[in-house]
């Protein structure tokens, strides 16, 4: 019995019970809806269906396939929301440090980094598009500011989690505030910046994909847009859900890898 | 030239002797340390109108029973912990002038490592930081886990130790420091006996050789007694000093003097001056 339930409570089986139950929900739904008057693949195709669409070579805009449609305009969304991924995240550390070292510059800037997180991204993005008047740059833009957020605050949490008694033993040894940041601040709060890194890495994916739908300039988001319009195939669509889901689940399990990679961190397991 | 240095084998040398004058005597006039309550209640007064004079080069204990203000005390000459009312001086100087010379080295009650370095890499920190040129804080770092016992664990992380192995790790990233002041807060509280044991006689001999001033607190009367030339006996609530106790038992001191009358007559003496417990 115990062996039992040790299995059936293991992370990979949650997993599988989950993604089965997902594939049971939809094939209900893809039967119900064929059974209905309407062509069951403009709406809710069968799981294999899409597969299917995957591999297909039927051109489903005169000169490309549905999957090259989709990686053709992933790149330019992802390469996007990438170079804004980046950028926030260096400012966000860059920002925690200074909120970290001046006081006053936390008290100031805390209250509007919360207004701008407040702000929904359906609103935000035309103003920004409006601003920089150039999808590619909004894209980077919105993606950046999603980004700064979460890896400012988590750094910050993570500089002011650090114990008393450690910072004594700077201060014992007379440590200059540059070394208390390599040697300790930094390297403590490490585990906590990637939490925020891994918290937005998801987050500037669908925002530049959202961003995209904006404008009719290509990219995952457009895409998705004109395909649920039957200007294409609906497996665009749906190929475009899926593949997004995936990359920003990958983007998260990426920022766990390089967190492996460049922290001497061992995790305490006790 | 690397041949030259390896060939120096002079131990006193090692440990950090130096010739220059050691002004590192401690004078503890009219001390206080009260702690306000949180809630509003009476303030804590964790130390009392504290007077001692440690000469430069002795080895003082503090012993008493837990909460008197051992800690306080040894924080409050570390300049980690401001005083109310009295003054520290340290060969003239203040405490915080003393830690701004890098002087102080402290073995903290935990241990307080830096979980994501390695063990050797922890030792090394402060030396890192005082500048002490890489060869030779390698050097040190090696000399030091061999000292304690430690030298196979350099590359693991403290959070694959025992907790009398962290507090050895605390002990060896003190004495590394060769500082002037070596301020010990119960380093072998931890430990068996055996490595107890071998860790006092180092510690003598290093104590000895580089003339260094040492406050080191303990539970152990028979610790005490065995390390010091003075003991210091507190009591708690308010924490005072209820006796000072000399102890002029030749040095060096090997383990076999612990079967002596006069040891054992020394520690009845510590533990007759306790009060209250
Ligand atoms: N930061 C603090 N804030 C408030 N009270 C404190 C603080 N540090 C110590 N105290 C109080 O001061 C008294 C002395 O504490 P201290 O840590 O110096 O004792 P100790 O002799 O080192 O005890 P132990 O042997 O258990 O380590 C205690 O009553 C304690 O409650
Ligand atoms: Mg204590």
């Amino acid at each position: 019995m115990n062996r039992v339930k040790k299995v059936l409570s293991s992370k990979q089986i949650v997993t599988l019970v989950w993604v089965i139950g997902l594939i049971i929900v939809w094939e209900i739904g893809a039967t119900v809806i064929a059974q209905t008057k309407r062509t069951p693949e403009y709406v809710l195709p069968h799981i294999s269906q899409i597969v299917d669409s995957v591999f297909s070579d039927k051109l489903v805009n005169g000169s490309q396939t549905a999957t090259q449609i989709v990686l053709s305009n992933a790149a330019l969304t992802l390469v996007r929301a990438g170079i804004g991924f980046i950028i926030g995240s260096i400012i966000g550390f860059i920002l925690a440090l200074l909120m970290n070292m001046f006081l006053p510059v936390e008290k100031i800037a805390f209250p509007y980094l919360m207004m701008i997180q407040m702000i929904p991204i359906l609103g935000m993005a035309p103003i920004i598009l409006a601003i920089t008047k150039d999808i590619d740059k909004s894209r980077i833009v919105i993606a950046a500011i999603l980004t700064f957020y979460p890896v400012a605050t988590n750094t910050l949490a993570g500089f002011k989690a650090v114990e008393k008694a450690k910072h004594e033993l700077m201060y014992s040894i007379a440590a200059k505030k540059k070394d208390i940041y390599k040697k300790l601040l930094i390297p403590a709060s490490l585990p906590y910046f990637f939490t925020g890194l891994k918290i937005s890495a998801p987050m500037a994916i669908t925002a530049s994909i959202l961003v995209d739908t904006l404008q009719g300039g290509g990219g995952l988001g457009c895409m998705l847009s004109q395909s649920l319009k039957h200007a294409m195939s609906i497996y665009v669509f749906w190929q475009i859900v899926f593949f997004s889901a995936i990359i920003g689940i990958l983007s998260f399990y990426l920022m766990s890898v390089i967190e492996k990679l460049v922290s001497p961190y061992k995790k305490v397991r006790r | 030239m690397l041949r030259a240095k390896k060939m120096n084998v002079d131990y006193s040398k090692d440990l950090g002797s130096d010739t220059e004058e050691l002004k590192t005597g401690i004078i503890i006039e009219n001390l206080s340390v009260r702690f306000p309550d949180k809630n509003g209640g009476d303030p804590v007064e964790a130390l009392q109108n504290i007077n001692l004079e440690i000469k430069p080069g002795e080895f003082v204990s503090l012993v008493g029973p837990s909460g008197c203000g051992k800690t306080t005390l040894l924080r409050t000459i570390a300049d980690l912990q401001q005083p109310t009312t009295g003054t520290i001086s340290i060969g003239g100087l203040t405490p915080r002038e003393i830690r701004l010379q890098q002087k102080f080295g402290i073995v903290f009650q935990n241990p307080v490592l830096y979980e994501w370095r390695t063990v050797r890499r922890n030792v090394c920190m402060p030396m890192e930081i005082m500048g002490i040129p890489k060869p030779e804080r390698t050097r040190r770092v090696t000399q030091m886990l061999e000292l304690v016992g430690l030298y196979n664990f350099g590359k693991m992380h403290p959070h694959e130790l025992s907790g009398g192995m962290q507090q050895r790790v605390g002990i060896a990233r003190a004495l590394a420091l060769r500082p002037k002041i070596l301020l010990m807060d119960e380093p072998f509280s931890a430990l068996d006996e055996f490595t107890k044991e071998k860790l006092h006689l180092d510690l003598q001999r290093i104590w000895s050789k580089t003339k260094k001033t040492i406050i080191f607190v303990t539970h152990s009367i028979q610790e005490a007694v065995f390390l010091s030339d003075k003991v210091v006996v507190l009591s708690p609530h308010p924490g005072r000093i209820s006796a000072v106790v000399d102890i002029n038992l030749p040095r060096p001191r090997g383990l076999e003097i612990k079967d002596t009358m006069e040891f054992n007559s020394l520690v009845s003496k510590v533990r007759n001056s306790f009060e209250g417990v």
